[in-house]
């Protein structure tokens, strides 16, 4: 199920941005989805989805890893030894990774502290590696990191779909924590004096505690799936 | 004492899998046949019970500012974490290709792909921000791991039954496996507030 | 290409640049990281005494303002155990975490005081530091100058469930029923705030348990009435002068 369709170095001549890089940008939203099709990267960031606004900066946050490594990948593709090729995508991941939680740390801390280890797991985000040695290795610089971005967004597509999903449900607000953050419905069941937020739509609404637990995003993920393959038969499992 | 407190917590209260996906995606694929999620499970237990406390003599004794350099090198944790990482399951990779040729077959692709397992990984960053000593840190290991391979091996099991049952054809295999895991996650979550300190006594 | 030379001398370079790189960035963020720590912890402290700084509108100050009103209006004393002021610290400095591992006699507790702009009232800003659900919970408890009655609290946590435990730092709700609650009661004995599964039922001790986390309430309770015990004998003395 793991296995990525290899795209090999294309013989025609190279356009900056013509029919296959748009495809490369594409792709990853429906046809050859990271999370939904590739099964590749739902573990580390699926923690994160409780709320909009982390899994924003979790979604750049890969995106930038997946866009850079597979462009740092790809220039220096032919200089990489076969002995140490694994040990040497994972130094570039890790530098890119920690350079990301310096990053988020020094200009945005709290949400450095609400990702915590999360931050540090997007180096073992197998969509990272999966792109790397799927597409960067056998590809040109400009159209792997294409690929990256395309990955890395089609990824924060499906994160930022489940937490929007989680957040209006389980806790009634959306980006909470951001600087637009924005009560819609419902109240705080969760605490005995259920306060009604002012100007609050659905004050009848409870919140679901549910959605705010781990388990919600799994079931999310697999209604999602059921959705896209009624209507995308072709990626219907057939085994 | 607290060390079983850590165990128990990590292996079924706090599992890996179901209550912080860690590891899904080796969970996910390789889950089909109880036999080769058994081998697995085995290679992540023995994975996590080396390099969560070998990662954790590094943090203490190189990264710290109170280790042997003096310096605060934090950071290059990730770096020098994934490298053991990297290290470990290649020594796994030959023993078990030693040892049991057919096994090392049927496991083929996702033996390397240990390496980039989230729980492993997951292991090493929880124990430092949960700040374990070493014995704490090396029952967290065993614990983690064993909770990982039960999650895998159970869902296996579901899995072969499942063969057999009439599931909507859009649902069929990926969805209905997130789906199980979901519906696992829940059964899990009935531990959840059982505090294991309490019953032994560390707590009062 | 595959001789073992090539192999280590492609690794050495590869070690060597990512090494500098990383060290480079890190000295680079280190001082906004360091900031950004400050005016994140600061923000915590001054949350417990929000109702005096605008309500709502805490959320909105700015980095640069949480800065100020902590360098202007905030003075800062380390207590020991004993209840006597330690010279030479200061309480921004002082981590309960770290405070936590020493023995009981031997710790030093941070108090904040925050004087209003018009120097009219004093408010006492207690840190406390206990166990939840999952993993460690800590506050801040401001007392008005009485000692007795509690102006606000601002609570955190490790890992509590999200929508149960959680609900301590999420939900606004929770801090601020404690505002007006009494440490002491009539006779001037220590009773502390207990955190009442069901409902309060003592309009003065008690306040509304979070629906579903019964053992990360009870761990508040806990540490309110330990975290205040420790700061008891500079209470005291503090009332004495």
């Amino acid at each position: 199920m793991a296995e990525n369709t290899v795209i090999s170095a294309p013989k025609e001549k190279e356009e900056w941005f013509g029919k296959k890089e748009r495809k490369l940008l594409t792709d990853p939203f429906n046809d050859n989805n990271p999370i939904t099709v590739q099964i590749l990267g739902v573990c580390s960031a699926l923690a994160v989805t409780t709320q909009v606004y982390p899994s924003v900066v979790m979604a750049i946050a890969v995106t930038f890893v997946t866009a850079f490594s597979n462009l740092a990948t790809s220039a220096v593709r032919s200089y990489i030894p076969k002995e140490v090729r694994m040990i040497a995508q994972l130094v570039i991941i890790a530098l890119l990774v920690t350079i990301v939680e310096l990053f988020l740390k020094a200009f945005n801390y709290a949400i450095w502290k609400q990702l915590s280890v999360f931050i540090g797991l997007i180096i073992t985000n197998c969509i990272v590696m999966g792109r790397l040695e799927a597409f960067a290795m056998a590809n040109k610089p400009w159209r792997s990191f294409l690929d990256g971005i395309g990955n890395g967004l089609g990824y924060g597509a499906v994160l930022i779909l489940v937490s929007v999903v989680r957040e209006i449900t389980g806790k009634g607000s959306l980006f909470a924590g951001s600087p637009i953050e924005w009560k819609i419905i419902g109240n705080t069941s969760a605490y005995m004096i259920n306060t009604t937020a002012e100007g609050s739509w659905f004050g009848w609404y409870a919140n679901n505690n549910l959605m705010v637990l781990p388990t919600s995003a799994l079931l999310l993920i697999g209604i999602i799936i059921w959705i896209q393959r009624s209507y995308n038969k072709k990626l219907v499992d057939i085994s | 004492m607290e060390a079983i407190n850590i165990f128990i917590k990590s292996a079924f209260i706090e599992n890996m899998v179901l209550s912080y996906f860690l590891g899904m995606c080796s969970f996910l694929a390789v889950s089909k046949s109880v036999k080769t999620a058994v081998g697995l499970g085995a290679a992540v237990i023995f994975v996590q019970v080396i390099t969560i406390p070998v990662n954790w003599l590094i943090n203490e004794y190189l990264l710290l500012e109170r280790g042997i350099f003096g310096l605060d090198l934090t950071f290059l944790r990730f770096i020098l974490f994934i490298a053991t990482i990297a290290a470990m399951v290649q020594l796994v990779e030959m023993i078990v290709e030693r040892f049991s040729p057919s096994l090392y077959n049927a496991l083929g692709i996702f033996l390397p792909l240990i390496t980039v397992n989230c729980a492993i990984l997951g292991g090493s960053l929880f124990m430092i921000s949960r700040e374990y000593n070493f014995t704490n840190s090396l029952s967290f290991g065993f614990g983690s791991g064993f909770g990982w391979a039960l999650a895998i091996i159970v869902m296996a099991a579901i899995r072969e039954k499942m063969a057999y049952s009439n599931v909507p054809p859009a649902l069929r295999g990926l969805g209905m496996a997130f789906i199980l895991t979901g519906l696992m996650g829940i059964a899990f979550m009935s531990l959840m507030g059982i505090d294991p300190a309490l019953y032994m006594g560390l707590k009062k | 290409m595959g001789s073992s030379g090539y192999i280590l001398r492609f690794t050495l370079i590869m070690t060597v640049i990512t090494a500098l790189v990383l060290a480079g960035m890190f000295y680079v963020t280190e001082p906004y990281a360091l900031r950004s720590e400050a005016v994140f912890n600061k923000r915590a402290i001054l949350s417990a005494v929000r109702s005096q700084l605008g309500g709502d509108k805490f959320d909105e100050l700015s980095d640069q303002q949480v800065l100020d009103i902590f360098e202007k209006q905030v003075e800062q004393l380390v207590v020991n155990m004993q209840g006597e002021v330690v010279d030479g610290e200061k309480a921004e400095n002082i981590s309960l975490a770290q405070e936590k591992k020493k023995p009981e006699s031997n710790r030093l507790l941070p108090v904040f005081i925050y004087n209003s702009p018009d120097d009219s009232k004093k408010y006492y800003i207690l840190s406390i530091r206990g166990n939840g659900l999952w993993d460690e919970i800590w506050g801040n408890i401001a007392l008005e100058s009485d000692l007795n009655t509690v102006a606000g609290a601002s609570f955190d946590h490790k890992g509590e469930t999200p929508g149960l435990g959680a609900e301590i730092k999420d939900n606004p709700g929770f801090p601020a029923a404690f505002i007006n609650k009494k440490m002491y009661n009539d006779k001037g004995e220590f009773v502390s705030i207990v955190v009442r599964k069901g409902g309060a039922r003592d309009p003065q001790h008690e306040v509304d348990a979070i629906t579903g986390s019964t053992i990360t309430s009870n761990g508040v309770s806990e540490m309110i009435s330990r975290g205040i015990t420790y700061y008891k004998p500079y209470l005291d003395k503090l009332k004495k002068s």
